[in-house]
């Protein structure tokens, strides 16, 4: 057990989860001296009949102030407004936040501006701004994946005004994240792989990535093993309600860990790759996961071995020799991506090149490379990878990733 | 499956740990919007040098606190009282507690005090704690036994439970937790083992619980030598006082069983201390489930040795395995300390007379799994020092 010079460490949110846990909702709220509920959501979430199974599992112990379901994909500072607006007016207590990233985010703020009754939100944005307790806000996840449902940061966008509000807070954790199968069941397998590698991919990360520590190591540790366990049955079997249930807890732990460590290149370049060709953020994760361990090894080759256990379990740890481990780990996070093409009718990505949209058409092509390499230099990520990246590098790894490759380590630069 | 299909986790504990982690307390008592901490503490518990060294730590902060350094071994109701009083009298608005054990106690039975606005008859009516409290901030000394960070707090007889007990924030520096005696050390590493363990067999363990156990069974098995054999060491002393930190977690949110309970029995009944009592006991508990079976000793192993020989360990052997590890690491304790620590019930000056009344206590527990006649035989060979027959 690693012991660095100084670590801190934190996730205040309290956890329920089960195949019934949202008929905690009620009495958690009542503990948090709260009975009257906003529903946050988007379209897809409700369309998919999951705010219908929140609120039957709900409404004998609670009365719910109001369901907004027009959250956008991409968080609006319009939207916040209006319903903090419709939150005031029907008088509600709390938030319950029904979804992925941009659900939790637009709830966040909403909650900023009811909590602090404010007309500009700028004036909280940045680091540490908010300075006591926002009303009761409970997270109800319905992708395994981001782990925004554990992080302390907001992003609101203003779209008239072009700009992006980043807001970062304990105050703004959740007191509350409801892990429950139902939430995940209708989630098609495509979407179910990508979000499950996108969790895998914190997870291993946050532990070979620079700012690791017990807590983050122990978190991570348990979730390579959950998700290894459990992505493929989730993917293949949709309606396996423990593999649905385990992908979640996985999904929740890999996000403690990597936001109490931060992470590395695949992040890095998984940012650019979504900004400059709008790949979705789960693809760009498990396409570049194996050329980040790659591009690391001579610096965390120890930390990487030592996933071979959680990851493949104690047969397969021990029958690999020492310094075959960390290969082997990168070798079966291929595997993982190969099964899931398979169990995914292909549309599980494997390299860039394989990235199509809607119509068919390829998402990346290879000369918007360069773009992407340039863009990552800006990336904040960057700061906490093991190896110090450059733009050579960085196009040296999209190549490799772009062909579907491996990455020849003899050229990394090393320093 | 690596869990049973419904859990909850609580932990609302930010941890900071390491060098100078001290100097981050303005700041992180900024983020929990304090400004006037009240600072509890004891001199006769806590060595003056280490008081000395907090205060410096705040330096030019600008910021104001006060503190009482008058906290003893016994502390009554009046004292709460007293605290409450001047706590509103100075308008304080947060609490530090620096050192471990009753100091902790004091400063959450202040806590329940002062954010409740109730004196300390009301508070020992009302056992489980509705929050929110003030923001509490443990800086642990040496001397933890794990209940510092837990839900729990043991003030004069009565054992207070609630999730708003557990503190705000913990503060783990190197300058605070290097134990003035090899015992002292040998007592907290042994409590944080101890505790841990529990958790990481509990059957109401959870994947969270799990991480934290882990993490410090690792630490504890680790290091719990060098610490003893020099419990001045800056960095061995660093990883036992988060083993202790995190057992605090691992507890609060699994079951207790007869580890903990047998544990508060001879602390509650001949002040033997939690890590002393477990030093004793711990073998024997686990040898008793082990033959019991639906505890998974075999896990313990993963964190009680590299994963090497976890690996290539058979699973029919781990768990001898790993009995055979705690084992060792007592046994090589014990021959650091000498005389100094007892090494069964009987060196503790436990009477045999006594043996059935400590079961009787046990029996008084909430524990689901009480078994007379297995209990008792834990007890006897605990006493006598021999495995059990």
């Amino acid at each position: 057990m690693l012991l660095p010079e100084y670590y801190e460490f934190c996730c205040s949110v309290k956890l329920v989860a089960g195949h019934k846990a949202l008929e905690r909702i009620p009495a958690l709220l009542a503990d948090l001296g709260a009975k009257k509920p906003l529903i946050i959501t988007d379209k897809g979430v409700a369309g998919a009949g999951l705010i219908t199974i929140v609120t039957e599992s709900i409404k004998s112990g609670v009365t719910i102030g109001g369901i907004a379901d027009n959250v956008p994909p991409d968080s609006d500072l319009k939207v916040v407004n209006e319903l903090a607006g419709m939150y005031k007016q029907k008088e509600c207590d709390s938030i319950i936040a029904v979804g992925g990233g941009s659900v939790m985010d637009t709830a966040k703020g909403v909650n900023i501006i009811v909590s602090e009754n404010a007309t500009d939100l700028m004036k909280f944005s940045g680091a540490g701004a908010l300075k006591r307790a926002l009303k009761p806000l409970i997270a109800v996840p319905t992708t395994a994946g981001t782990g925004s449902e554990v992080t302390l940061v907001a992003v609101i966008k203003d779209h008239e005004k072009h700009i992006k509000m980043a807001f970062t807070s304990y105050f703004l954790l959740p007191n509350v994240s409801i892990l429950d199968s139902r939430m995940t069941m209708t989630m098609p397998p495509f979407i179910t792989s990508m979000t499950g590698m996108d969790a895998l991919t914190h997870a291993v990360e946050a532990y070979y990535c620079l700012q690791k520590n017990p807590l983050s190591d122990s978190h991570a540790y348990a979730a390579i093993e959950m998700i290894s366990k459990n992505l493929l049955t989730a993917v293949k079997n949709p309606t396996d309600k423990d593999s649905r249930l385990a992908m979640a807890v996985g999904a929740t732990l890999g996000g403690i860990a990597f936001s109490n460590s931060m992470v590395g290149m695949v992040h890095n370049l998984g940012h650019s790759t979504g900004s400059v060709c709008g790949v979705p953020h789960g693809i760009c994760m498990s396409i570049l996961l194996p050329y980040g361990l790659e591009y690391n090894m001579h610096k965390s080759e120890k930390f990487i071995a030592e996933l071979l256990l959680p990851l493949a379990g104690p047969d397969i740890y021990s029958k690999t020799p020492g310094d075959k481990r960390a290969e082997k780990v990168v070798e079966l996070i291929r595997k993982m991506n190969d099964d899931l093409y398979a169990a995914t009718d292909k549309r599980h990505a494997r390299c860039l090149k394989e990235v199509m949209d809607r119509d068919g058409k390829q998402m990346v092509p290879k000369e918007k490379l360069i773009e992407i390499a340039k863009a990552a230099l800006s990336d904040p990520a960057s700061a906490y990878n093991p190896e110090d990246v450059d733009y050579e590098d960085n196009l040296m790894v999209l190549e490799a990733a772009w062909e579907g490759k491996p990455l020849d380590r003899t050229k990394i630069k090393k320093g | 499956m690596i869990f049973s299909d419904s859990f909850e986790f609580t932990c609302p504990i930010k941890t900071n740990s390491g060098n100078k982690s001290l100097e981050h307390l303005p700041v992180e008592l900024d983020a929990l919007n304090a400004k006037r901490p009240l600072v509890i503490t004891g001199k006769e518990l806590v060595c003056k040098c280490i008081i000395k060294k907090f205060a410096k730590a705040f330096g030019d902060s600008g910021m104001t606190i006060g503190i009482f350094d008058g906290v003893t071994e016994n502390p009554d109701w009046k004292l709460i009282d007293d605290l409450k009083k001047t706590y509103s009298e100075k308008k304080y608005d947060s609490i530090i507690a620096l050192g471990s054990g009753v100091i902790v106690d004091v400063a959450k039975m202040l806590n329940i005090a002062v954010s409740l606005n109730v004196d300390s008859r009301k508070i020992v009516k009302d056992p489980n704690v509705k929050g929110p409290l003030k923001p509490l901030v443990v800086v642990p000394t040496a001397a933890g036994s794990g209940l510092e960070t837990s839900r729990f707090a043991h003030f004069q007889g009565t054992v207070f439970s609630s999730f708003h007990l557990m503190p705000a924030l913990i503060i783990i520096d190197p300058r605070m937790t290097r134990a003035e005696s090899k015992e002292e050390m040998a007592v907290a590493a042994l409590a944080a083992f101890a505790r841990s363990v529990e958790a990481y067999i509990a059957k109401s363990k959870n994947p969270l619980t799990d991480a934290y156990a882990y993490a410090a069974i690792g630490f504890v098995a680790g290091n719990i030598a060098a610490a003893v054999k020099k419990p001045c060491n800056k960095k061995s002393a660093l990883a036992i006082a988060n083993a202790v930190a995190m057992s605090g977690t691992a507890m609060s949110n699994t079951t207790a069983g007869l580890i903990s309970n047998l544990g508060q029995a001879l602390v509650e009944m001949f002040q033997l201390p939690y890590g002393i009592g477990m030093g004793i006991c711990l073998p024997h508990i686990l040898a008793y489930y082990q033959k019991k079976g639906g505890y998974n000793i075999a896990s313990l192993l993963l964190p009680l040795a590299a994963p090497d020989q976890y690996a290539a360990t058979p699973d029919s052997s781990k768990a001898d395995k790993a009995l055979a590890i705690v084992g060792d690491m007592i046994k090589e304790l014990y021959e650091t300390m000498g005389n100094k620590i007892p090494k069964t019930l009987k060196a503790a000056g436990v009477p045999q007379y006594m043996l059935e009344d400590i079961l009787e206590k046990l029996s008084l527990a909430d524990d689901a799994t009480f078994d007379k006649e297995g209990y008792l035989s834990v007890i006897k060979s605990a006493w006598e020092g021999k495995p059990e027959a």
